[in-house]
């Protein structure tokens, strides 16, 4: 089990009136669930919390949470990750799914 | 082309898609992060509801507690985090005498967690068996290939009705467990054709192990409860002896058969062979009207 | 020369015969004396060809050869060594030189036997032109061949699976070579004739049917969100784009995703009668639903495909079909029309390196190419325009030398392999030394970047025909490329200028949610909806059957 923390610089967030968080995925084999919820305190980053059972891929984590929050606004949010195993793609595309329950509208 | 799939979608979905909707509340949300704490330990990651989502919702207006599991974490295992809030969410149904519904997709106890998974499936049973005595239906749902075996096919057994579709299994040992002890010749647990004959949905109909057999979608799921959201079926000594001599006649009957579909014919099914392809609804009309 | 160019190689065919009378009523041989007619009519030197591709395979024939001890020197011609027999030829020495197009199931074993110097190739080919060799400078002398059911004339009936038998029996029985048939049963009348038994000299009735693998059937159950996303990318970006009505699909899940989205997500976009009209392609049971929904006006197909006899010999108006009803099937043909008569092919790989060429060799394994390469390139002999040809002609920017037209070759990969194996690369592994040096320096390459004209991920795709340089290609790949080391080395700015230009299109610049990307969204989830869509007519292998 490898866990790091982790912000990156994001623009702000529109945060929807009607939700407090939002979650996508599930924590089974070569999957994982992503957590959104907001986090008002950084308006301007994204701070990540994740907990991994395949250790040793920091490097090419760390690459696909930077590209994500350099990508879409989210900041003042933080997302909460608990994988097992999944592969970058399966990462992102959770991600952008959790985001997209959260905003349905953004494009 | 428009169904919805019940066996496809994950948990929260399933709550979703059953109840009035936007009426589901859940308890205990993700946020809430009651977690296993036992789990790290092992080198495996937790989920935020420990595979379980609890709340309260409407069907056509009727409240409602339900719980639906999550059987890709941990095999839909029950843990002590998970039976605790399955236990309260019985109590809280008990209390207000309204029915409770339950998504099962488990193969029973969390092993890793040693004997308070045991303990909670345990005491899960005995909140079921409160709800019934104050009059709160519990209906279980089984319709996920993963379906309920161990404790949680137990405790689906111990509710007032059960909902299956014909990609539910229900059972105590898993195929592979079968298989293990009874030697490959009398149950090959590779064979799925055999597994959904001997455990599945359609089987548990002409069994009457299953109170309802639906299709595999989410209207005819949430149909199916509807059905059952009436009086609970009180435990009562008639009751189980009853049900005790109707488990002896079916032993008795069945004891020298070998093929499940010699099973489906003695139970009105004509033409097993066309009849495995028939959705629910087309296989439960066909039925001869000697059938349970 | 030792002798004047006359009749040579009919006089000693005729003595190759002449050595095998005995054995033989007619043209029947009992399958006990297989061996002997085999010492009978080969002969040291001869290029023998041996059928069997992944699908179908003269098992029996080869089984009874590889038992041979009297064998030297041959030349093997064969489009796929896929067998164990195959390899025990190797392992006694008695090759020469192997021509052949693919060894996928026994990749590590041709590695192994290629490093041992066991394994002699002459070229690693693509169907259509190990077909052409066998009309030019190899044409066997005798061919092995496996056909589903015979007369007691020696006519054939192929059944489904016609697949490359004519292209190995009419060069070789129009230039004097034997032809040697094993049939699964030897019949009184049979339902069509697709062999006329002029060009057969023996026929045997095999103790046991031939192989045939479902090798084309894919469980809807196993299926991803990932391939689904990928899928509708796919929809919106290419077949859409293009308006896409002639298409070959590969053999993989991410084609199957397209296929199962027809009716759902395709008809949701209002695609239907637009796209994918005219298909090349085997009889997929991932299509049923596509075809039952009315999207499909014609398949014509390479081979069969085990359990779709009762279901395409119900749908003449899709498939092609003898006068007795079944289906037919012809590879040389159908790789040509997947050459010539396509808008579009799009399939998969193990391998893609930052050019854009891709492989299916990997480190230790040679499979060689399957029926992708004949398609996935450009046909330059191509004259008749349509929609999407001349619209990917049009960005490729043609100069006043070049074709006015493209056909549209579509790489669909996710960025990873299983086991996290990267599928992009710097350079391919089939440019490995050795595998050069046994290959007299050509590079068993599947299909080359000049050819891709999109290259499709779960990040984007990747508009390879549009491209200005080869530099701008490489950054168009890396931008796709995810988290793989090739995909780590792009550049923001570079990536932000391609995607401005519509080079590199992300799931939001093609109006793609993936918060839709689910498996809800195909039109069949599992091969029991498949079986109910077919109105009972699919009848799916034990394998696949768990009702």
């Amino acid at each position: 089990m490898e866990t790091f923390q982790h912000s990156f610089p994001s623009r702000p967030l529109a945060w929807p009136a009607d939700r407090s968080w939002a979650l996508a995925g599930v924590v089974g084999s070569g999957n994982l669930e992503v957590l959104i919820e907001p986090n008002p305190a950084a308006p301007d980053a994204v701070a990540y919390d994740l907990q991994t059972s395949i250790p040793g891929y920091a490097d090419s984590w760390k690459a696909a949470l930077a590209d994500f929050a350099a990508h879409y606004a989210v900041g003042g949010t933080r997302i909460t990750l608990h994988d097992q195993g999944a592969a970058p793609v399966v990462i992102t595309m959770r991600l952008r799914q959790a985001l997209d329950l959260l905003t349905p509208a953004q494009p | 082309m428009s169904r919805v799939p019940y066996h496809e979608l994950k948990a929260r979905e399933r709550l979703a898609a059953i109840v009035d909707p936007g009426s589901f509340a859940e308890i205990l949300p993700p946020p809430a992060r009651v977690m296993s704490p036992y789990l790290p330990k092992l080198g495996i990651p937790v989920a935020f509801d420990d595979g379980l989502a609890i709340g309260r919702a409407t069907i056509d207006g009727k409240p409602i507690y339900l719980a639906a599991q999550t059987g890709q974490f941990v095999g839909g295992s029950v843990g002590e985090v998970h039976s605790a809030k399955l236990v309260g969410l019985l109590k809280a149904a008990a209390r207000d005498r309204l029915p409770c519904v339950l998504l099962i997709e488990s193969g029973g106890v969390r092993l890793h967690e040693g004997s308070s998974g045991e303990i909670g499936i345990a005491e899960a049973i005995r909140a079921v068996f409160a709800c019934r005595a104050a009059g709160a239906p519990v209906i279980a749902v089984i319709g996920s290939d993963i379906g309920a075996y161990g404790g949680m096919g137990i405790l689906s057994a111990c509710c007032d009705f059960r909902v299956m579709t014909e990609h539910g299994r229900l059972g105590i040992s898993g195929p592979i467990v079968i298989e293990k002890w009874m030697g490959k010749a009398a149950y090959d647990s590779a064979d799925r054709a055999l597994v959904w004959k001997t455990s599945g949905g359609k089987t548990r109909y002409l069994l009457g192990d299953a109170n309802a057999l639906v299709n595999d979608d989410t209207a005819a799921v949430r149909a199916g409860i509807a059905r059952l959201l009436g009086p609970a079926s009180p435990v009562t000594l008639a009751a189980i002896e009853a049900r005790q001599a109707e488990l002896a006649a079916r032993l008795e009957q069945f004891a020298a058969v070998t093929s499940p579909e010699a099973i489906w014919q003695a139970r009105g099914v004509t033409d097993p062979a066309a009849a495995t392809l028939d959705d629910a609804e087309t296989f439960v009309a066909s039925l001869a009207p000697a059938a349970p | 020369m030792t002798s004047s160019p006359r009749d040579t190689r009919r006089r000693n065919k005729a003595a190759r015969l002449s050595r095998a009378a005995a054995l033989v009523a007619g043209k029947l041989v009992p399958h006990e004396k297989t061996a002997d007619l085999l010492r009978a009519v080969i002969e040291p030197g001869d290029i023998l060809c041996l059928e069997g591709d992944n699908q179908k395979q003269a098992d029996f024939l080869a089984e009874q050869l590889a038992s041979l001890d009297s064998l030297r020197d041959l030349h093997l011609v064969m489009s796929c060594i896929t067998l164990p027999s195959h390899l025990e030829l190797f392992k006694k020495g008695v090759v020469r030189q192997v021509d052949f197009c693919y060894a996928g199931p026994q990749g590590n074993a041709v590695a192994d036997l290629l490093a041992a110097g066991q394994f002699p190739i002459g070229a690693i080919h693509t169907y259509n032109e190990l077909y052409a060799r066998y009309y030019i400078d190899l044409t066997p002398r005798v061919a092995l061949i496996a056909a589903a059911k015979a007369d007691r004339a020696g006519n054939l009936f192929l059944a489904a699976n016609t697949e490359e038998t004519p292209a190995i029996v009419e060069p070789t029985a129009f230039y004097d070579g034997v032809v040697i048939a094993q049939v699964n049963e030897i019949v009184d009348e049979l339902p069509r004739i697709d062999i006329p038994t002029d060009q057969v000299d023996f026929v045997i009735e095999a103790p046991y049917p031939m192989h045939l693998t479902a090798l084309f059937t894919r469980d809807p159950a196993a299926i991803t969100d990932v391939q689904i996303l990928m899928a509708m990318m796919a929809i919106r970006g290419i077949y859409e784009e293009y308006e896409v009505e002639s298409l070959n699909h590969g053999v993989g899940f991410n084609t199957s995703a397209i296929e199962l989205l027809l009716p759902t997500y395709g008809e949701e976009l209002g695609l239907k009668g637009k796209i994918c009209k005219y298909w090349m392609v085997n009889p997929l049971p991932t299509m049923i639903p596509a075809i039952e929904a009315g999207w499909v006006e014609t398949v014509f197909s390479v081979g069969g495909e085990v359990g779709m006899e009762r279901y395409t010999a119900a749908r003449p108006d899709i498939y092609f079909t003898g006068r007795d009803g079944s289906f037919h099937s012809n590879r040389p043909m159908g790789q040509l029309a997947g050459h010539y008569a396509i808008d579009m092919f799009i399939g998969a790989s193990l391998q893609v390196d930052i050019h854009g060429n891709s492989s299916t060799v990997s480190k230790g394994r040679i499979t060689g190419f399957g029926g992708a390469p004949n398609m996935g390139c450009q046909p330059t002999g191509r004259r008749h325009p349509s929609k999407a040809w001349l619209k990917a002609g049009r960005e490729a920017n043609p100069g006043p030398g070049s074709l006015p037209g493209r056909k549209l070759v579509v790489q669909m990969v996710e960025t990873f392999q299983s086991g996290r194996v990267p599928t992009f690369v710097e350079s391919l592994d089939a440019q490995d030394p050795a595998i050069k040096a046994a290959m007299q320096g050509v590079a068993p390459v599947m299909i080359y970047g000049d050819d891709v004209t999109h290259l499709v991920t779960e990040e984007g795709i990747a508009n390879l025909g549009a491209c200005r340089s080869p530099e701008e290609r490489t950054a168009a790949i890396r931008a796709v490329a995810g988290y793989t080391p090739v995909g780590l080395k792009r550049s923001l700015a570079d990536t932000a200028a391609l995607r401005a230009r519509g080079i590199v299109r992300l799931p939001e610049d093609l109006g793609v949610s993936p918060a839709r990307a689910n498996r809800s969204l195909l039109a069949a989830q599992e091969i029991k909806d498949l079986v109910r869509i077919s109105g009972g007519l699919y009848d799916p292998p034990a394998k696949f059957v768990d009702w």
